[in-house]
């Protein structure tokens, strides 16, 4: 094989494989044109896609053409980049290498994009890091668990198990470097650039960033750093600091045997689940009634009692104090009042010994340092503005995932990433993400799924007279030989006379792999008929949708 | 209710509808009957098996199919699960062993809540159940006889057949039913079947293999020709490549001759391998027969009214009503012919047979799109047609195959070898490329497929998977990412998220 070598160093696979693969059957003197590319590469390239154009069937050209120009312009480019006071051009500048940007610049760089990504941290993101990916590991953990409580109901004589969670820790690290490794893979198999560091616009005229004292720039830029979870201040909430969030969860080194939890969204539910589940004695410290508040109401009320089902400690019409340190851990102090009595006294109590305070009270976009303030619209929440298009207030330069703030799913950031560019770089004018009927799934015990309108939504939205509402709770037949239970609940939610299912919401065994095919059925207008015309998969809980009265 | 009754009844017949058979299809369809104002009796007598074995209430779903399978078979996947709660950081110490009294037991008081849960609805619904066996006097008669042999008649307007079929032995093969037994029989042992050999490779047959391997049983499947006929057969052979590599012995093409029983009381079966004609035999505790079900129809009088049977199959020939050739008596589930044979689609074309008897309705079953899921150690769900069937009816070049091997996040920690994870969506080549079928191995397979078949009844085409979002970190995901064509030639082979 041979390897063409420009004099700058770089080597160049795309000519290889052009060269053998189609030039030599048509003739040019190949030793030649290689001789010459470095030094007068403006040039030959000029001549190499005029000699595609004209000699080569028209699908060579086309590729030819597309991936002939981006390797060009990385010669140049690098050979600008030799010049710290030079700006570096790109076709697409990425910033920010987790779920969204890999995935925008991965699909840019198969449209023939010349494209770079920056990343601060780690690649792949929250999800990959801090995210979905260690949490359903952990998940997993706690599902064995339960498992290992029915064992005995299920014949099995698995004796008294003990969890390690150092063991789980090692490999679950293990596991998610193998991804970074992955993804950093992925990047160089397409060619584009990781530049590790901080971003940070600076006052060009033309939109440009600033990484470690080099300048980059882009006619198509995209913003995708992400977020991170919010905090209270030691201001708000003395000794608040001294407590961690998600992301220090996933650096415990040993299963915390004293847990406090603040927040009642789904990141709180989760954690909750599975340091409870996994053997710590776990309490969950809610502002008001329920968790899950913005789910519909059923998931809500089901999903606070499950909670206290599998043992979790729930203080409700709670805030957390005060926080401080003793010998022996963390002392948090609770305040609770219940609105409803307006009359009762604010209630004083501590929790002892506590090893593990996390707090899960939100997330925040990740747009510090990045000196977005010209011309780039944030809410008040500092999320940056976009358009259905995925467009800032300022041209050239996109958001995706979660610094835009909403649907803060990886899904949801991918596929806004690739539609972008398509969008971008393939001509594809109307490509933009639907936002609506998004299914997710919040992996307490047992997971949740849900997709479109919560009846809530559909009244406020239809009235009241057009909403129809279908219900079901059961026992899975999973439990039908264990001592422990957990109930599946399904609703549907359907409006006006053709009964359009327009949300689908569910707790129980299994209901995180149940979603995504009704998922599919939604997004195409399914009505309650479509529904029973299915038949159904016994026996199974799902099948329990398609037969609902 | 009351009144509906009264308007419904001519004084000409006892009832308006008798069922003959309490399976899961005959219930289904005398309730719906019932509900809407109809006078109706059901007939339910469970003949015993060959070994003795006998249930409540309910048919094969119930007592000796579905319900007492996929049960034993979240047993054997909680074996796995021991296995996987070591990687996952749990320490468990000393082997684990199983008792088979803990599970049949737990499993046989399951099965007998729900026979008594049958007989309650059945009341509830003003349903006249009689635990008799029924046959055709005439058209309009049905003779039940009971236990003791005390004959009571019952006539009816319409008369519906439901009684199944049962598990069939194969007839030249000396000692197959003095020493095995069938799928009847597995799920009342009262003690391990221990080590076991199981002809034949129908669903049912890997089905309890399966199980019985996850709870650590030596088990042998002996296959004649193929594995999972009518099935996809790629998918068929990811799934006894998974049972292979998970413990489950295959013995292919190969073809039992005799069940000798040694004076050790050990069962000696002798085999001819087909791939080398020589003779084989091994000794086993058991021998377990899957080799076909067979309609409950010798029974039934159908003779002496001319009521049409399939020569080959025993089975009743029915229109897309379900109605027989005479005009008043019809037949859905398991005993009718070219119907699959799946608990649903019976309960379903019951109720509808119900609706459309009491004039409610013109709706006729759809046959088309039924999804099914085997329930496999490493499980297989699927709607729509096979890549074969979809090759016979639209041409090799008039399909487009979408493909994906995943792997689960759960095999990850878990080390678990996921080469038999995969995903296959058949659609049409061009044009909207309208889904024909869909594939999935992997956990949870009958949760997973499900909401796809809704899909497909809706019409759905790649286009639509494509246009939903997934959800993350799932299985069920893959599918709607799923986007290299095998026509390709591309690795299918999923990285990253």
């Amino acid at each position: 094989m041979t390897i063409v070598k420009s004099d700058s160093g770089i080597y160049t696979p795309l000519l290889q494989f052009i060269m053998t693969q189609q030039w030599l059957s048509l003739g040019p003197p190949i030793a030649h044109l290689a001789r010459h590319i470095a030094p007068a590469s403006f040039l030959v390239m000029a001549i190499l896609i005029q000699l595609t154009r004209t000699r080569a069937p028209c699908w060579i050209a086309h590729i030819v053409n597309k991936q002939l120009s981006s390797s060009f312009r990385r010669l140049i480019r690098r050979s600008m980049a030799s010049d710290p006071a030079e700006t570096t051009r790109f076709d697409f500048l990425v910033i920010g290498g987790g779920s969204g940007g890999l995935a925008g610049a991965r699909r840019a760089a198969e449209l023939g994009a010349a494209t770079a990504v920056i990343e601060s941290h780690k690649l792949g993101g929250t999800c990959v890091n801090v995210g979905c990916v260690p949490k359903k590991v952990m998940w997993n953990a706690a599902v064995h668990a339960e498992y290992l409580h029915d064992h005995g109901d299920y014949g099995f004589d698995a004796g008294n198990a003990r969890f390690s969670w150092e063991t789980l820790k090692a490999k679950r690290d293990n596991y998610v470097s193998h991804l970074n490794r992955i993804y950093r893979n992925n990047l160089d198999k397409a060619k584009i650039q990781t530049i590790q560091g901080h971003a940070r616009f600076t006052s060009d005229p033309e939109p440009t960033v600033e990484v470690n004292g080099r300048k980059f720039t882009a006619p198509h830029i995209l913003i995708a750093t992400g977020g991170h979870p919010s905090v209270m201040s030691d201001e708000e909430v003395p000794g608040a600091s001294l407590g961690i969030t998600s992301d220090g969860f996933f650096e415990l080194e040993t299963l915390p045997k004293r847990s406090v939890i603040v927040g009642a969204g789904y990141i709180a539910v989760e954690m909750a689940g599975i340091l409870c589940t996994l053997g710590s004695k776990t309490s969950l410290v809610i502002r008001q009634t329920g968790v899950l508040r913005n789910f519909d109401a059923y998931i809500s009320a089901n999903c606070t009692k499950e909670l206290q089902n599998s043992g979790v400690d729930l203080w409700k019409n709670t805030q957390v104090k005060s926080v401080s340190k003793t010998g022996r851990g963390l002392e948090v102090t609770l305040v609770t009042k219940d609105p409803e009595k307006k009359n009762d006294e604010e209630k004083i109590s501590t929790i002892q010994d506590v090893d593990c305070l996390l707090w899960a009270i939100g997330r925040q976009p990740n747009t510090n340092g990045l000196n977005i303030s010209r011309g780039i619209n944030t809410d008040e929440r500092g999320h940056i503005v976009v358009d259905e298009f995925q467009n800032t207030s300022r041209s050239g330069i996109y958001a995706v995932g979660d610094v835009c703030g909403r649907a803060l799913l990886t899904p949801v950031a991918i596929a806004a990433g690739r539609k972008l560019a398509h969008r971008l770089f393939e001509g594809k004018k109307d490509s933009k993400l639907d936002y609506s009927c998004i299914p997710t799934v919040v992996f307490s015990h047992p997971p949740i799924g849900t997709v479109g309108l919560t009846e809530e939504e559909a009244v406020k939205s239809r009235g009241k007279e057009n909403v129809k509402i279908y219900k079901t709770s059961f026992t899975p037949m999973y439990h039908a030989i264990t001592s422990r239970k957990s109930q599946c609940i399904m609703k549907l939610v359907c409006v006006g006379k053709e009964e359009k299912v327009v949300g689908l919401h569910m707790q129980g065994l299994g209901c995180d792999e149940m979603l995504q095919g009704f998922a599919v059925a939604i997004k195409m207008g399914a009505t309650k008929a479509d529904f029973d015309r299915t038949v159904a998969i016994h026996p199974t809980s799902s099948e329990e949708f398609v037969t609902m009265r | 209710m009351y009144f509906a009754y009264q308007i419904n009844h001519t004084g000409k017949y006892d009832y308006d509808l008798v069922v003959i058979g309490g399976g899961s299809g005959g219930l289904a369809c005398s309730k719906e009957a019932a509900q809407l104002g109809q006078r109706v009796a059901v007939l339910d007598f469970v003949e015993p098996s060959a070994k003795g074995t006998r249930w409540g209430l309910g048919g094969t779903c119930v007592n000796v199919g579905c319900i007492p399978k996929k049960l034993m078979h979240q047993a054997a996947l909680l074996g796995t699960a021991v296995k996987d709660a070591k990687k996952y950081g749990w320490q468990i110490p000393g082997p684990v062993s199983h008792d088979w009294a803990t599970m049949a037991g737990a499993v046989q008081n399951h099965v007998r809540s729900l026979n008594w849960g049958h007989r309650v609805q059945l009341q509830d619904k003003k349903v006249k159940y009689l635990n008799l066996k029924g046959s055709l006097a005439d058209e309009h008669t049905v003779k039940g006889l009971s236990k003791a042999g005390k004959e009571t008649v019952l006539t009816a307007k319409n008369i519906v057949i439901a009684t199944g079929g049962r598990p069939k032995y194969p007839t030249n093969i000396p000692g197959a039913m003095e020493h095995g037994f069938t799928s009847d029989d597995i799920f009342w042992l009262k003690k391990s079947p221990g080590k076991t050999s199981e002809p034949a490779a129908a669903h049912v047959a890997l089905e309890c293999a399966g199980f019985l391997t996850g709870i650590g049983l030596d088990t042998t499947v002996m296959v004649r020709s193929i594995a999972l006929r009518g099935f996809d057969q790629q998918m068929a052979g990811l799934v006894t490549d998974y049972m292979e590599a998970y413990g489950t012995r295959f013995a292919w093409k190969s073809v039992p001759k005799k069940v000798e029983k040694l004076p050790s009381g050990a069962l000696q079966v002798t085999w001819v391998d087909g791939q080398t004609g020589s003779e084989a035999r091994d000794t086993y505790d058991s021998v377990l027969w899957a080799v076909g079900r067979a309609p409950e129809t010798k029974a039934l009088g159908l003779d002496r009214l001319n009521v049409q049977l399939n020569n080959a199959t025993g089975k009743i020939v029915v229109g897309a009503d379900e109605s027989t050739s005479v005009p008043n008596i019809f037949a859905f589930g398991d005993i009718s012919e070219g119907r699959p044979e799946l608990t649903p689609t019976a309960i379903k074309a019951g109720k509808l047979l119900a609706r459309r008897l009491a004039g409610q309705s013109t709706e006729l079953m759809n046959y088309d799109n039924v999804p099914t899921t085997v329930f496999t150690p490493l499980e297989y769900g699927c709607v729509g047609l096979s890549e074969e069937e979809a090759e016979r009816r639209h041409g090799k070049d008039g399909i487009e195959v979408f493909h994906a091997f995943y792997k689960p996040l759960e095999f990850t920690v878990a080390e678990r070898d996921a080469s038999q994870c995969y995903i296959k969506v058949i659609c049409e080549r061009g044009a909207d490329q309208k889904i024909l079928g869909l594939h999935f191995t992997g956990p949870n397979a009958g949760e997973v497929t499900q909401g796809f078949s809704m899909g497909l009844q809706c019409g759905a085409t790649y286009s639509h998977l494509l246009q939903t979002v997934g959800i993350h970190p799932t299985c069920a995901e893959e599918v709607v990412k799923v986007g290299i064509t095998k026509r390709s030639g591309l690795d299918a082979a999923v990285t990253g998220c």
